[in-house]
């Protein structure tokens, strides 16, 4: 099997081109695991750890673009993710081990496209963007377009995501990622929610976005909950009902982590995370 | 492969080691550097890969096993089946009831139905693959309730008992009328899963045959002199025909107790033109085929007096060994010994049976059945505690075992026991006198309980098997002491309290010496690396030696000085020091390496056997447990306490607080008396709230570490330990074993800080936080603040 290590996107195209059935790897910490499993070999692995391009971060127009080669430790490490995306960073901070993190993409997480995948409930509730280029050009889409079920995304053969673009939110958002799991590192998320919720001045919710892992076949948005939660303060009896609506909603099965049972019950009860946002601003989603 | 392959083991340069301190462990540095060589570690020169097709069905009638077309394959060496095995093809302790290689029936999915040895892994690989098992499916049993109805498939077709491996009983006074008249009583039925060893190091090893034929094995085995004996009768070959060693193990808890690959390496290597073999299981091969901790249903009825007095107890306790016996009859043994507890209850009924399924095979695992019967007891009485409206601890300590007293199995205590000691210790800790206040400090959607578990556990074999070690140093030609550890190190650092010992009891530094690690050829036949005997047994030989070496060594230069000085010296006035013998009158010194010149390699080398004693008693009940180890002589005694969060939203739970007070005798060095603590108390969370081993019809569905879930370091909370030093005086130094009872107690302490958290008990297998959620939902407390 050949390993080509590309400097720049324009090496990258004609390899490519050249090795058709050549799988991509960032951080191989999902390739390289499926490739044990299914003993699949595929003719050659072009890496993208040595693209430049797709290692960068940066603040363009009123988002975060970030290259999908940046490495879930870098986001755990960035002060920009932290204060600006805390979702995405405790995300970040949740997901795998130290090890993992080292090696894990962004880019890498998406394009798995698991419904667990950690990073992806906080990158819906910020209303990502995905930037997918191929040797003809490039295309932005909404990451709920990139993303079309589980382990399916709208990538077109010969194609890869560069960045992902994240709006930052507006000063006073409250948002937060919370992770079930079955042990407090190494862990694939047995439910997961983020929420990205703008308050108004008398302290009620205003703009709520909300998104479920590990739920239904892909990250799971219900925006009637989100539409009964704008406007009103989050006391518990209000986060109770919006959790019932929740656990009705979602789209869980069962499996050896968990049976689809508890995950409707955590899709609803971790709504109440959000019970201290009604008490106190302090609140940091762990 | 060349002898300068069995490096002695240096230890690290140092002074005098004394008992009772830090001394640093001897294999540390090599570990750490990655310069240690463990058997997985061994490539001899020319090795093939030796490689197990495994069944992968519960239960078959094998019609026929092809091997042709494996056989075919380039770079394929050997394809063998049980045809090639020259011996009885059985393996196994007091049941020898496991093939090497499955010949007409298949028991369980992970069972070996033939051996493919190979060029490289792909060739192996390719090989396996195309081994191709004709099986007639057969009907499967996959619960002890199932395997013994009536009518039920038998696991191993005509032996007589059927699938029942062993049923007893051991009563004392009148249990089910005591129950009746019991001020206070409770009854409760706990359900154990199966738990998996998970050791880093998976099973594995090489071997090959001599220039004379004769074989030797290289193993991670915890039991190198006790597979040599089972081997020489599975294959048909005589004990000098075979060699095993075992280097230093990476985690062995049991699950290396006993042959796992070493059949297929001695039959590989009888197969492969005259090249070494390697085997080394995968994490999911390791899953599939090893053993594991049984899985048990325990029901308890446990009653009172209006004082807390325990008055009876009837229990019954149900264990799946899966296919094999392995060490079930003996894991169920110990199990019914402490059915009752460390208490004293004169009216008791313990009834137990332990099965063949067509499960995963069960074995031997760190507690060996007593964290099982501990999950019962210590759940009832916790139970009775809060009916009759006593505290906890309180009742416990009323109700505790002495020195003098009888336990609820009718083993008088004969030794010396501290468990009214780590009572005490325990209610006099912050962690449990603060305990309400922690409580209330929950915050939004926590609840937080403590709880606490108090355990004995039984040193060593019991009466009937030999509980035996034979100890060896030498003095070198160059004045140095080499030191034979034959009971092997899998981890818990009894190859460097061998040397401590030896240090201390012979005055000399550790740099002066040189280990040599179990060896079949090197060291003497001592029993194995277990039931917490390991450092008891092997010390006490070793002490022995020592005393015989110093004598001589003194003898020896008594004589020297009395030339060097033309008079008489006698021996009792002179001293070994580091180094040197001195001799105080004349003021005259003697080099170890010239006493040593004046010896022969004969005189150089001191061996002292000993053999444990054992619990004499005469118990008129469970008389078909005496084989399998009942009663016992020696325990070692422990309290337990959690402290658990519980997450009402979620039914997480976050253990932050641990403590294990312990009495196991005298310490002989504290570092690793505390690293047994912590691991044991680690692995007995990993028991209680992760390691939710799942089988469905005979199948494993938590196969790999990504489904089987081991807790990780932020799982575990910085524990506390207090260590109640009683002297066993038949111990060396006043020592006994420690390796088990501290993980005794840890799932029922857990269980009972949850039961309290939640308000409901979680009592059917691990307590995962799915489960734990329930119990709160049970009990009106999910979701409230
Ligand atoms: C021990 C362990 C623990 C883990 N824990 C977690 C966890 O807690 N939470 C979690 O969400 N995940 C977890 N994972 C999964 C994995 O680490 C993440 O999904 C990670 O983000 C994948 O990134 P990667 O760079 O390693 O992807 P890779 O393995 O390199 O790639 C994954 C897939 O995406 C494709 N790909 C990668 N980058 C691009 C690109 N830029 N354009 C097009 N295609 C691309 C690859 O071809 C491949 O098909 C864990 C994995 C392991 C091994």
């Amino acid at each position: 099997m050949e390993v080509f290590f590309p400097r720049t996107l324009a090496e990258l195209w004609p390899l490519k081109a050249a090795n058709p059935e050549s799988a991509v790897m960032a951080g191989g910490t999902d390739l390289l695991v499926r490739l044990r499993k299914t003993g699949e070999r595929p003719p050659a692995i072009i890496a993208l750890e040595r693209l430049a391009e797709l290692r960068r971060m940066s603040i363009e127009g009123g988002g975060l673009r970030i290259g999908a080669a940046v490495t879930i430790g870098e986001l755990a490490a960035s002060e920009i993710v932290r204060d600006a995306l805390p979702a995405l960073w405790q995300a970040a901070a949740a997901l795998g081990s130290p090890p993992v993190r080292h090696g894990a993409t962004v880019g890498g997480n998406m394009c798995t496209a698991s419904p667990a995948g950690d990073t992806l409930p906080p990158l819906y509730v910020y209303g990502a963007a995905v930037a997918v280029a191929g040797a003809a050009g490039c295309r932005r889409l909404p990451i709920g377009d990139f993303i079309l079920g589980p382990g399916r995304t709208s990538l077109a053969p010969g194609e890869i995501v560069t960045d992902i673009i994240v709006p930052l939110p507006t000063g006073g958002a409250f948002s937060a990622y919370y992770k079930v799991g079955k042990r407090r590192a190494m862990a694939i998320a047995v439910a997961s929610l983020a929420v990205c919720i703008v308050r108004t001045a008398d302290g009620a919710a205003g703009k709520v976005r909300l998104a479920w892992g590990s739920v239904g076949p892909t990250v799971i948005s219900l925006p009637a909950v989100e539409a009964f939660l704008a406007g009103k303060r989050l006391a518990p009896d209000v986060l109770r009902q919006a959790g019932a609506m929740a656990a009705a909603a979602v789209l869980p099965i069962d499996d050896v982590r968990a049976s689809a049972g508890y995950r409707r019950s955590l899709a609803g009860n971790l709504l109440l995370k959000l019970a201290a946002l009604g008490d106190d601003e302090q609140e940091d989603g762990r | 492969m060349s002898q300068s392959d069995w490096r002695s083991n240096r230890p690290p340069a140092g002074g005098v080691q004394e008992i009772g301190r830090v001394a640093p462990r001897a294999d540390a540095a090599a570990k750490v550097t990655g310069a240690e060589r463990y058997a997985a570690d061994y490539y001899p020169e020319n090795y093939v890969w030796a490689g197990v097709k495994r069944a992968g069905v519960p239960h078959a009638r094998i019609m026929g096993v092809d091997t042709a077309s494996a056989r075919a394959l380039p770079g394929v060496v050997a394809v063998l089946t049980h045809k090639d095995i020259g011996g009885k093809n059985r393996l196994g302790i007091f049941e020898k009831d496991q093939p090497i290689l499955a010949d007409g029936v298949v028991r369980h999915c992970g069972d070996a139905v033939a051996l493919a040895v190979a060029e490289t892994k792909e060739a192996l690989t390719a090989a396996l693959a195309a081994i191709r098992v004709d099986c007639e499916p057969l009907a499967a049993v996959f619960a002890p309730e199932e395997a013994l109805a009536a009518g039920a498939p038998i696991v191993h077709e005509g032996r007589g008992g059927g699938n029942l491996l062993l049923e007893s009983e051991i009563c004392f006074g009148k249990a089910r009328e005591a129950l009746a008249g019991c001020r206070h009583a409770v009854e409760l039925t706990v359900e154990l899963g199966w738990q998996e060893h998970a050791f880093l190091e998976t099973q594995t090893g090489v071997a090959w045959q001599e220039a004379d034929g004769s074989l030797t094995i290289v193993a991670s085995t915890q039991t190198p002199f006790r597979d040599r004996l089972e081997l020489a009768e599975a294959l048909g070959l005589t004990l000098d025909r075979i060699r095993v060693t075992a280097p230093y193990l990476g985690g062995g808890f049991g699950g290396k107790d006993g042959v796992t690959v070493q059949g297929f390496l001695a039959l590989a290597a009888l197969h492969s033109g005259g090249r070494p073999v390697k085997i080394w299981y995968s994490r999911e091969e390791s899953i599939l085929a090893g053993t594991k901790r049984h899985p048990a249903t325990v029901t308890y009825r446990l009653g009172c007096d209006a004082d807390g007095v325990f008055q009876a107890l009837d229990c019954r306790l149900v264990f799946d060994t899966g296919a094999y016996a392995s060490l079930g009859t003996e894991v169920f043994a110990l199990a019914l010994e402490h059915a009752g507890g460390p208490y004293r209850i004169a009216n008791v009924a313990v009834h137990g049976k332990i099965v063949y399924t067509n499960n995963p095979v069960a074995g031997a695992f760190r507690g060996f059945g007593v964290p099982q019967a501990a999950a019962g007891i210590e759940q009832a009485v916790d139970e009775l505690a809060r009916v009759a409206g006593f505290d906890p601890l309180a009742m416990r300590r009323k109700n505790a075992v002495g020195c003098g007293d009888t336990t609820p199995t009718g083993v008088v205590i004969g030794r010396p026991a501290g468990l009214a000691e780590c009572l005490a210790q325990v209610e006099r800790h912050p962690l449990w006198r603060e305990r309400q206040t922690w409580r209330e400090g929950a915050p939004p959607f926590k609840r937080r309980g403590v709880g606490v578990a108090a355990v004995y556990h039984g040193m060593g074999f019991g009466p009937a098997v030999a509980d035996y070690a034979n100890a060896k140093l030498e003095l070198t030609a160059e004045g140095r002491i080499t030191v034979c550890a034959g009971v092997a190190d899998m981890g818990q650092g009894n190859a460097t309290t061998c040397l401590q010992i030896v240090s201390h009891a012979l005055g000399q530094p550790y740099g002066d010496m040189e280990l040599v690690l179990p060896d079949t050829a090197r060291t003497l036949p001592s029993a194995s690396s277990s039931a917490s005997r390991t450092t008891f047994t092997y010390g006490n030989a070793l002490i022995g030696a020592a005393g015989v070496l110093r004598e001589r060594i003194l003898a020896r230069g008594a004589l020297l000085l009395s030339f060097q000085l033309l008079a008489p010296v006698n021996a009792a006035e002179v001293d070994l020091l580091p180094g040197r013998i001195y001799h105080a009158p004349s003021g005259r010194s003697v080099p170890l390496k010239v006493i040593a010149g004046f010896m022969d390699a004969a005189e150089r080398t001191a061996t002292y056997s000993y053999t444990c004693p054992v619990n004499r008693q005469a118990i008129p009940t469970g008389g078909n447990l005496r084989l399998h180890g009942y009663p016992h002589r020696i325990f070692s005694y422990a309290v337990k306490l959690a402290r658990v969060e519980v997450d009402t939203l979620t039914g997480e739970a976050r253990v932050c607080d641990f403590l294990s007070c312990v009495e196991a005798g005298r310490v002989l060095n504290p570092q690793l008396y505390e690293q047994q603590l912590h691991g044991g108390a680690a692995q007995g969370l990993g028991y209680a709230l992760f390691e939710d081993f799942a089988v469905s019809g005979g199948e494993i569905a938590t196969g790999d570490l990504a489904t089987y879930i081991l807790p990780t370091a932020l799982d575990v909370p910085d524990m506390e330990t207090v260590s109640v030093a009683v002297s066993e005086d038949e111990g060396p130094f006043g020592m006994k074993g420690v390796g088990e009872v501290v993980i005794d107690g840890v799932l029922p302490a857990v269980a009972n800080a949850v039961a309290e958290a939640a308000g409901v008990r979680v009592t059917k297998g691990t307590l995962t936080a799915e489960k734990i959620l329930a119990a709160l939902r049970a009990g009106g407390r999910e979701a409230t603040r």
